[in-house]
This record gives structure tokens, C-alpha cells and sequence, in this order.
């Protein structure tokens, strides 16, 4: 008999000594033993996209036996070149969680609170269905359809029918996004300069400089992997200059750092502009010159608006004399703690390698509570180097001709129609809330209002909620404000693959698919110049009983109202999304979704019309590649066309004058009043120019000395990752943190005065609260602030993401609950930037 | 000429992301930290010089050097050894001969024998007597029969890991047993059927480049010729093939 080898160091290992005993013995077994085959087992690349960060890169999935075991970017890509990012791989453990929902549930405790214990119990699909389809018809039966919100996280582009068609049909206004969490003050920068409410690309591979602003597009931010990719050479060839008060990863590794006192971004913006301008170093190509030539730019002094000439922007005279005459480097070097040399060096660099500059602004610039114009001075860098679509700068997008879900008018009753009408329950439009998304009052969304507006009943209460791939108790900031809401609302649906902060309160948990691996979808991307239309898919089958949030879950739900007697919403479904290419109905929730998809998509595979970019022989061959890219961003595309009120790139925003009057109109008051309630400074025509605004802060300077510093993760998968071994593992990846902890980056001279050494447990304060860290002693931060990254602090989630879950043991600090709330008032969006939270730090 | 397979690390271009190291634990299915053992083949040491604000932070991703004259090889008191070096200058493992004696983690300058938060070590040793992967052996539910566990998604999947990456090599198992130690093989699973490292596939920087140094015409060459390179504690007389050239901040 043949005694293996293993069986024989069980033995020996039983009886200890191993390194000693029996090594001859052993190595008689050594040989002709060797496995004969070599390589990695059967499997295939599968695609779908990585929804970690809203580059919603094209990916691919390694399967073997049904098993999802590794990814990578889709080789077709353009946008990403085929890489993913480390949010890419976490992936797989999100996938594979243990702590996953696998069946509906209901709460069987009544008592709602932070720490209560739901008392969860599995319950059938039919079951959770019908509670939900019982609780809506209630309210249409009450006549108070208005009383019911779906409100939504992170979406692929299925999310028309759930979000907008769900709400509608059924009779209320109350589809609720999270834009404004993200990025709705950066977007409002660039609308009103030149008419983009979107986020930019940037042109890496032919730029000069790059100035990045309150970003780390390394980490987080935009185009993820493709900035990886080209960074490396773009230190080679042009110079890189990051804004940030914080080293971040970006600033780590280029020619020039400036750690800008927080919230002080729009006079560092209008100070560059200011040297770029009396050293004449502007665009003569795009802004166009003074008429005689000379430079009359010249500090301290008004400049005749005739005697310049501007070709594609506008008010550039009028910027200068209202705004920027008087502040130079040096007024600026007192504001916002940058030496008066660099600020100049900066002007220079960017002058010189006009116009192949990518003015890259992130939130840090543009989500403070007055950062709308610091949003705006920044972007309008760019215009002064018009470098905007210019070979080397920033990018708009190519068009993505996709269809929009079929019309869902003709399926709303009276009801319907006149409650889907009413006021939305996060109060957008309201004076104090402008929130002027494309330059329209009440034109987009208040995400952190809501929370607010629930609790004081205004516009009405909300009686029942649905919430699917969110989690607003942990993601926005005065988180304990949310607590608070939901405890307090009456019915709560929670569409969610984990049992999340959120999750806590719902009296019905409905599992979802994990989006990348096993729903089906798509999603419109961008990021290096071309615009992208990748599908998420069901690369493995699910283990549990989940369903897809955005079509199964919708298709069950009309179901079970049709069988309440409320067939409208079930009607629509089956009758217009039937399949294209055969005319067929669906008969299933799988049924709509394929179809559904099919519809939208059509464009891009179905050869009826050249639609550009990546030519598409049919539905199977779209399926089999994952992705379609568009042709190459086109160079000076906008020049001319700007979709600003004058079509030009305004230093003097008409489009903004407009829109505010507009507003102020609608509320019987003026522009200044305006200005008042939401918080801003400037009055009369500095309005409606790019300017500084002082930072507001909630906490004075007396009693909280030090303001913190908010920042993202790139291990984050969007808050969906915390819960992921490999996340905790390597969260040391973030500069200056460390691995399975969530600590507090003080400067070592600051703390040398409070007598805090490094991982000492220190005591903070801010206007929500007191809370223990323990402290990092970490020279990448600026002196006077303390920075946390953001995504740990989970009391739920999981029991990685949650020190215990049972106990409601959060694994650090969540920062949303050291940050108050706020809102950038004139975009809607949430605060989180531009130093707000003043600080105590105390040694614990 | 024999070949020497070699790790060339661009610092310019790394940017520290972690996605070699996670795509590593991906590929290579190594076990969660515990037990003192990190367990990752692939990490990052980390490095802070200088006060606000003229200071400069290093990322440096670290693997397995696969040193020329390597210690652990040496330290090795199987016969033939179950850490040796290969024809083509791979520090290799072969999983069956090992012993579990942890002479080659005590030998190696670049191991420890155990690992806090933080710190690295290229040597791991699966303790002896205990199921690796504990993580996805655990029975325990966060909500009883409304969320999964890991020994349940072990039992669907037919998995442990569940995302197991399934691989043969005549000389080391896709996931180890318990008792013996493990380490970067370079992929050579890989490398055999004439594909990268999967932490060099999956780098999005283009930092990692893999090659036979002993061919003058391979990148790997290539770069080292033209940047002068660093290796760690070189002092050790390790010679170690992973090589570092250019900085993680920009020369200016």
C-alpha cells in the first residue's frame, strides 16, 4: 500500500516536532508524484461593467463552473483600456458575502431606532409583495397617492420604470435620486460658465498641465483607471498641480502641491485668474483681446469693457472689474495660506502651456455651503485658457443614442395625473432652495432634504417609502437627521443586497441582485473622450431567491396591484415594452427586463440607422461583447454653440442672471433676496459672476478650532464595499490610513500641543456630537485641520463593515455623522467640503 | 542562457492603488490575515518623509524577490528541497514536499514569522491542524435564515474560497492546505502557458513589468539598462529579482 504523504504529516504534525522528525522518511515520497497538467481550468470572460464609482467602467468576468473568480476590464473598451481599478476585484467578495439578504423579510418588532433589533423574519415573495401593493393602495384609495416616494441610490439606466414611471403612473411626484449627494454643485460650475450640467473629460493624453482641483482622480472622482493609466507619463510631460488640503494621492506624486485653506478655493480661483490676467496669459484664440493690443489688465484698476474684444466667452471686462482687480497673489496668499510665489508659478505654468490645460474640479472645489461660485472660478480657469474641448483640456461628451422608455402618460387615471403633479417632497424650488439644475427653478434634486422635509411634514407626509440600492441613514451628511426620518415614517420597503444602516428601519426587506454579476441593465459611461454604452449581466446565476430592483422587483409589484384592483402600472408594462425584434409581450419579470433593455438599446444593434462609433451586428453580438464605444470626442465641438444664453463662455453669467431672476420673481422678491436665504454674501452683480464667497462654518472658531476634512475612499464601490475582508485589508491603500481601522489624520504639530501621540484614542466634537477615533499623527494634512476618510463607521451593514452588527457596534466613525447637515443651496447640493465642520479634538 | 524572470516596478507609475493585490487574492485564493499571517502574496509598504508641506509619501508594492542567492532556499532541510529555485529563476514551492518547518520564513530578510496590521511578510505559514479559510467555514448568520453565512456560500458555490480561481501546477495547489507555508510564484500557472502574472495583468499603471532579464531585447531588460534601480535590503546579498526604478513623486 502507498502511504501518501499527507496522511503521513498528519501524523507527525499530531505528534509535534515537525521541522525534526522523519525528514528522510519524507523525501522518499518526493518524486513521481507531480501532476501532470498545468494553467488555469476551463472558464470564460464574460462581460458586464463595474458600477464601484460612476466611471461605470466596461469589465469582464472570469466564471468557472458558474463561479465568478476574477475580473478585468472589457477588452473592447476605449474608455478604460481594459483596466479596472482595485474597486474591480472587491467586487467578488460583495458577490460572495455572507451577510447578504438571500429572501424577503419583514420586521416583527414595531420599535424603529438605531440599536433596536428589527426582529427580522424570512417571509415569502408574495408575502413582502403584498404588504407593499396593500400599504400604496391605501393611499390611492385615501385619495393621497402623492404620500408615496421611491427613492434612489446608485441605478443602471433600467431605472426609468421604477423610478419615474412607477411613481407617475401610480399617482405621485416622489421619485427621489441621490444626485445631489455627489456632484450637483460641481455640475452647477460648469453649467453656468458654458452651459454643461455634466461631469467634464479631460484630454490627458495631449495635455501640457493639469490642475486638479479638490479631487484625487487616482482614487475617486472621474475616469478612474484610464487617469491611472496615463498619469505616469503625464508627469513626464506636463506639470501636474493639485488643490487639495490634504495630500491625496494625486498631489503625492506631483510637481506641485497646494494645501488651500478649506472652503478658500474661489479666492486661490480668482487670484490665479487675476495673474493669468495681468501677465496676459489668457487664450487669445478663445477669449479674443484687447482691440489696441495692450494688456490693460493692471491691478487696482477698471478696465472699459469696449476696449476688449472677446471671441467665443463672455464678460470677461466686467468679471475683471467686478471681481478680480484687486485680487493678486498676495491679497489671495492671506485668504488661502498659498505662498504668493506659487500662485504666480501657477499662472505662469498654466499661461504658458495654454491652451493644452485640463482644469480638472472636483467636489472639494464646489461643495461647500457657498460653493456654487467657487465652482464657477474654477471652471472658468479653463475658459480663460480656453482650454475647454481644446485638444489637451477638458471634454464634453459624444452623444450615446439610446432610446427612452415608452411613454407612460396615457396609463395615469385622473389621480394620477393630477397628484403626480404636486409639489415633490424634498421642497426644490422653495426660495431658500433654488436648486436651479439647468438653470430651472426647483429644476433638480434636494437628495438631503427629503429627510428634513419628512420630519416637518412640508410639503405633506410621506406615508410610504420604497428604497432600492441606497442607504441615505449612512451617505448623507447629518445622518442623524435620516435616523430620525425613518424612525418615523409609517411604512418603509427597503430593495437592498445587504442589511444596511437603512435597511434597520424597513418593515420590508426585499433582496436584490448584486448589479454587476447578476442583473441585467446598462448604463451610459464616459471618461477619456469617448462616450460608452456598457450592459450590466447576469454573468452567474443567483444563489438566493433575489430579484433585480429595477425591473423583476417593478414587474412583481405591478402584479400584485393589478390583483388589488390598480391594473394601470401592469397594463403598461405588458403592452409597451413588448420585444422589438419579435413583437412579443412579456410574460415575466426576466421577459421585461430583456426587453425592456432591448428597447432602449436598439440604436446601437439593430443596423437600422449608422449611429457612429462601434458598428453592432445584432442583439447577440451586443449581449457577446458587453459594450459599445462611441467615435472620439470631437475637439471644439461646443465653440460657438455653448448651451449658455449667449452661447458663449460667460465670465458674466447671463445664464445665471436669468435663472436667479426667474426665481426670485416666482417668490415676489429680488436677486439679493435671494442671496440672503440661501446663505450667500454677494449681492447686486456680483451675483452673477464667478467670485469668492467666505466659508461658512458650522461650529465657531473659539470652541472648535480645527475644521475636518472629508474625502472618499478608492476602495469604496461607493459605500457597498465596506463589508468586503479585502476592503478592510487594504484600506491602508488610502494614503496615511491603516488597514482595519478608521483613524483620524491630525498633524504632528497639532497634536504635539494637545499631547496626542500617535494611536491614542482622541475625543471629537463637531455642532452633531462627540466621538471617539483613534488618531493618526500624519504630515500630509494641512495644520488647523483633521481629515477622515469617509466609508467606515458602519453600525450595520455586515459584521466586517460593523465592529457588531447584533450590538450595533459602528467600526469607527461614520463622517457623515460628524458632518452636519447642510445644502449648497442655489444646485441643491449636499454639503460636504469647503471646511463647514468646525472641530474640537481632545485627547480621550 | 538560463533565464532570470524579474519583477520591474515603475514608482512614477504606480500609484498605489492595490488593484495587483487584490487582484493577486483573486487569482492565488489566499486566505484572509489571521494567526499572525497576512497571507498577502502582494502588499504595499509605505513611507513618509519630510513636514508639511515639503514632504513626500512613497507607496511601494512589494511581492516575493526571488532573490538569486535566496536564503529561504538555503534554510530549506527538505530533500530535495521544497523551496528551490527553478531553470528559469523562480523562487518556487512545491506544496507536497513542504513540512511546515518555517525555516525559510525565519531565513528570508523580506518574512516575519508574525504579522501585525500594517506590516508584510513574503512568507505566510497556513497554521498546522486548522482549516485555512476560516472565513467561509464560519456557520454563523447575521440574521437567522435571512442572511447567508460563510460556510453556506461555501456549500452553494462547492467553493472555498467561493471565488476560488481553479488552477493546476505540478509543484503548488490553487489553495494550500493547512501546515505548510506559501508564497508569490510568480504565477508560474500562468507564466508556463505563456500569460503574465495576474498582478501584472491587472495593473491599470503599467507599473509591473515582467520579463526575463537575461534577454536583452524584453522590456524588463530594457528598463533596467536604461533607469538605475533599487531592490530592498540590498545589503542582504540577497540579490533580489524585483527591482524598483524612478519615484513615486515626480523628480523635479
Amino acid at each position: 500500500m502507498k502511504i501518501k504523504r499527507r496522511d503521513f504529516l498528519k501524523v507527525s504534525a499530531a505528534a509535534g516536532a515537525v521541522a525534526t522528525l522523519g525528514i528522510p522518511k519524507l523525501n522518499a515520497f518526493a518524486e513521481g508524484e507531480m501532476k501532470k497538467d498545468l494553467g488555469t481550468a476551463k472558464g470564460e470572460w464574460m462581460p458586464t461593467t463595474c458600477q464601484g464609482c460612476t466611471t461605470w467602467c466596461p469589465a469582464e468576468v472570469f466564471v468557472q463552473d458558474g463561479r465568478a473568480v476574477k475580473v478585468k476590464g472589457n477588452r473592447h473598451s476605449k474608455q478604460n483600456d481594459g483596466f479596472l481599478c482595485p474597486k474591480g476585484p472587491i467586487s467578488l467578495q460583495q458577490l460572495y458575502d455572507p451577510d447578504r439578504v438571500k429572501v424577503p423579510m419583514k420586521r416583527t418588532n414595531r420599535k424603529k431606532g438605531r440599536g433596536i433589533d428589527p426582529k427580522f423574519v424570512p417571509i415569502s415573495w408574495d408575502e413582502a409583495l403584498d404588504t407593499i401593493a396593500e400599504k400604496m393602495m391605501k393611499l390611492r384609495k385615501a385619495g393621497e397617492p402623492e404620500k408615496f416616494m421611491v427613492m434612489r441610490g446608485r441605478y443602471t439606466y433600467m431605472r426609468d420604470t421604477i423610478y419615474a414611471a412607477l411613481p407617475k403612473v401610480f399617482g405621485s411626484p416622489n421619485g427621489i435620486s441621490h444626485s445631489a449627494s455627489c456632484a450637483e454643485a460641481e455640475k452647477f460650475g460648469s453649467y453656468f460658465t458654458h452651459g454643461y450640467w455634466s461631469y467634464r473629460d479631460y484630454d490627458l493624453d495631449n495635455t501640457k498641465y493639469v490642475l486638479i482641483w479638490g479631487a484625487d482622480p487616482l482614487s475617486s472622482n472621474r475616469m478612474i483607471p484610464a487617469t491611472i493609466k496615463r498619469f505616469g507619463d503625464v508627469l513626464d510631460r506636463a506639470t501636474v498641480a493639485v488643490v487639495d488640503p490634504k495630500l491625496n494621492t494625486s498631489a503625492s506624486k506631483a510637481q506641485e502641491w497646494l494645501p488651500v485653506i478649506p472652503g478658500t478655493d474661489g479666492a486661490l480661483a480668482s487670484a490665479i485668474a487675476h495673474e493669468i490676467l495681468v501677465s496676459g496669459l489668457w487664450s487669445r484664440e478663445f477669449v479674443g483681446d484687447f482691440k489696441k493690443g495692450k494688456n490693460l489688465f493692471k491691478k487696482g484698476k477698471t478696465v472699459d469693457e469696449s476696449a476688449f474684444e472677446e471671441k467665443h466667452t463672455n464678460g470677461l471686462v466686467k468679471w475683471w472689474n467686478i471681481e478680480l482687480k484687486d485680487k493678486d497673489a498676495s491679497w489671495a496668499e492671506k485668504i488661502t495660506g498659498i505662498d504668493d510665489k506659487q500662485i504666480k508659478r501657477i499662472a505662469k505654468g498654466m499661461g504658458k502651456a495654454a491652451p493644452n490645460v485640463c482644469v480638472w474640479m472636483g467636489p472639494g472645489a464646489a461643495m461647500h455651503v457657498r460653493g456654487a461660485y467657487s465652482a464657477m472660478a474654477v471652471e472658468a480657469l479653463a475658459g480663460l485658457m480656453g482650454s475647454i474641448d481644446h485638444k489637451g483640456g477638458s471634454m464634453g461628451t459624444s452623444t450615446i443614442p439610446v432610446n427612452k422608455i415608452p411613454e407612460y402618460g396615457k396609463y395615469q387615471d385622473e389621480l394620477a395625473k393630477k397628484h403626480s403633479k404636486m409639489q415633490k417632497i424634498d421642497q426644490r424650488g422653495y426660495l431658500e432652495l433654488p436648486a436651479l439644475k439647468k438653470g430651472k427653478s426647483g429644476g433638480g434634486v434636494v437628495t438631503n432634504n427629503v429627510a428634513s422635509a419628512m420630519l416637518a411634514k412640508d410639503p405633506y407626509d410621506i406615508k410610504v417609502a420604497i428604497g432600492y440600492m441606497n442607504n441615505f441613514v449612512f451617505s448623507n451628511t447629518g445622518a442623524q437627521i435620516w435616523e430620525k426620518a425613518l424612525e418615523k415614517l409609517p411604512f418603509f420597503a427597503h430593495v437592498t443586497t445587504h442589511a444596511s444602516e437603512m435597511t434597520q428601519y424597513a418593515d420590508i426587506v426585499i433582496p436584490s441582485t448584486i448589479t454587476m454579476f447578476e442583473k441585467l441593465g446598462y448604463v451610459k459611461a464616459k471618461a477619456n473622450g469617448y462616450a460608452t454604452c456598457t450592459l450590466v449581466q447576469p454573468v452567474v446565476k443567483p444563489l438566493w431567491d433575489v430579484r433585480a430592483d429595477e425591473t423583476e422587483v417593478v414587474w412583481d409589484l405591478a402584479l400584485k396591484l393589478k390583483e388589488k384592483g390598480f391594473a394601470n402600472l401592469d397594463d403598461y408594462l405588458r403592452k409597451e415594452y413588448k420585444d422589438p425584434e419579435t413583437g412579443m409581450e412579456p410574460t415575466n419579470g426576466l421577459e421585461f427586463a430583456e426587453y425592456n433593455l432591448k428597447i432602449q438599446t436598439a440604436p446601437l444593434w439593430d443596423g437600422k440607422k449608422d449611429v457612429g462609433g462601434d458598428k453592432i451586428n445584432g442583439w447577440q453580438a451586443f449581449l457577446a461583447r458587453g459594450m459599445w464605444n462611441s467615435s472620439k470626442y470631437k475637439h471644439k465641438a461646443r465653440w460657438g454653440k455653448f448651451k449658455t444664453k449667449t452661447h458663449k463662455f460667460e465670465f458674466y453669467s447671463e445664464t445665471l442672471k436669468e435663472a436667479l431672476e426667474k426665481h426670485a420673481k416666482k417668490h415676489h422678491t429680488d436677486v439679493d433676496g435671494v442671496m440672503k436665504v440661501t446663505n450667500y454674501t454677494a449681492r447686486g452683480e456680483l451675483c452673477f459672476v464667478p467670485h469668492y464667497e467666505p466659508p461658512f462654518r458650522h461650529g465657531d472658531e473659539k470652541n472648535y478650532p480645527f475644521v475636518f476634512i472629508d474625502y472618499k475612499s478608492r476602495l469604496n464601490r461607493e459605500g457597498r464595499s465596506a463589508n468586503a475582508p479585502w476592503y478592510q485589508e487594504f484600506k491602508h491603500v488610502d494614503i496615511g490610513d491603516v488597514g482595519w481601522d478608521d483613524v483620524l489624520k491630525i498633524n504632528p504639530s497639532d497634536a504635539k500641543k494637545l499631547g496626542i501621540k500617535d494611536g491614542d484614542m482622541v475625543k471629537l466634537t463637531s455642532v452633531t456630537g462627540t466621538y471617539k477615533l483613534k488618531a493618526k499623527l500624519w504630515e500630509g494634512v494641512r495644520p488647523g485641520c483633521v481629515t477622515k476618510c469617509y466609508g467606515q463607521g458602519h453600525w450595520a451593514y455586515g459584521n466586517v463593515a460593523a465592529k457588531d452588527y447584533k450590538k450595533a457596534i459602528a467600526r469607527g466613525v461614520n463622517n457623515n455623522e460628524i458632518m452636519p447637515f447642510d445644502i449648497e443651496r442655489l444646485s441643491g447640493s449636499t454639503v460636504r467640503n469647503g471646511g463647514f465642520t468646525g472641530i474640537r479634538v481632545e485627547k480621550a | 542562457m538560463k533565464k532570470q524572470y524579474a519583477m520591474v516596478i515603475d514608482l512614477q507609475k504606480c500609484v498605489g492603488c492595490g488593484a495587483c493585490a487584490i487582484a493577486c487574492k483573486s487569482e492565488n485564493n489566499t486566505q484572509m490575515r489571521q494567526d499572525g499571517q497576512s497571507f498577502n502574496w502582494a502588499d504595499f509598504q509605505h513611507e513618509v518623509k519630510g513636514k508639511f508641506p515639503d514632504m513626500t509619501h512613497t507607496s511601494r508594492p512589494v511581492l516575493c524577490n526571488h532573490c538569486s542567492n535566496a536564503p529561504c532556499v538555503e534554510a530549506c532541510p527538505v530533500t530535495p528541497k521544497a523551496m528551490f529555485k527553478t531553470d528559469d529563476g523562480i523562487t518556487m514551492h512545491n506544496d507536497e514536499r513542504c513540512i511546515g518547518c518555517r525555516q525559510c520564513q525565519k531565513a528570508c530578510p523580506y518574512s516575519q514569522e508574525t504579522v501585525e496590521i500594517g506590516q508584510w511578510s513574503v512568507i505566510s505559514f497556513n497554521k498546522a491542524a486548522k482549516d485555512t479559510h476560516a472565513f467561509y467555514r464560519d456557520p454563523s448568520e447575521l440574521i437567522m435564515a435571512g442572511t447567508a453565512s460563510g460556510a453556506e456560500m461555501a456549500r452553494r458555490t462547492h467553493s472555498i474560497p467561493p471565488y476560488r480561481t481553479k488552477y493546476s501546477h505540478p509543484e503548488f495547489e490553487d489553495v494550500r492546505r493547512s501546515g505548510i507555508v506559501e508564497k508569490c510564484i510568480f504565477c508560474d500557472h500562468r507564466v508556463k502557458k505563456g500569460e503574465l502574472p495576474f498582478c501584472v495583468e491587472a495593473c491599470p499603471s503599467g507599473a509591473r513589468v515582467f520579463g526575463d532579464t537575461q534577454d536583452s531585447s524584453s522590456e524588463a531588460a530594457k528598463l533596467l539598462k536604461k533607469h538605475k534601480a533599487e531592490v530592498l535590503k540590498a545589503k542582504a546579498g540577497t540579490n533580489p529579482n524585483v527591482y524598483y526604478i524612478r519615484s513615486f513623486k515626480v523628480k523635479t
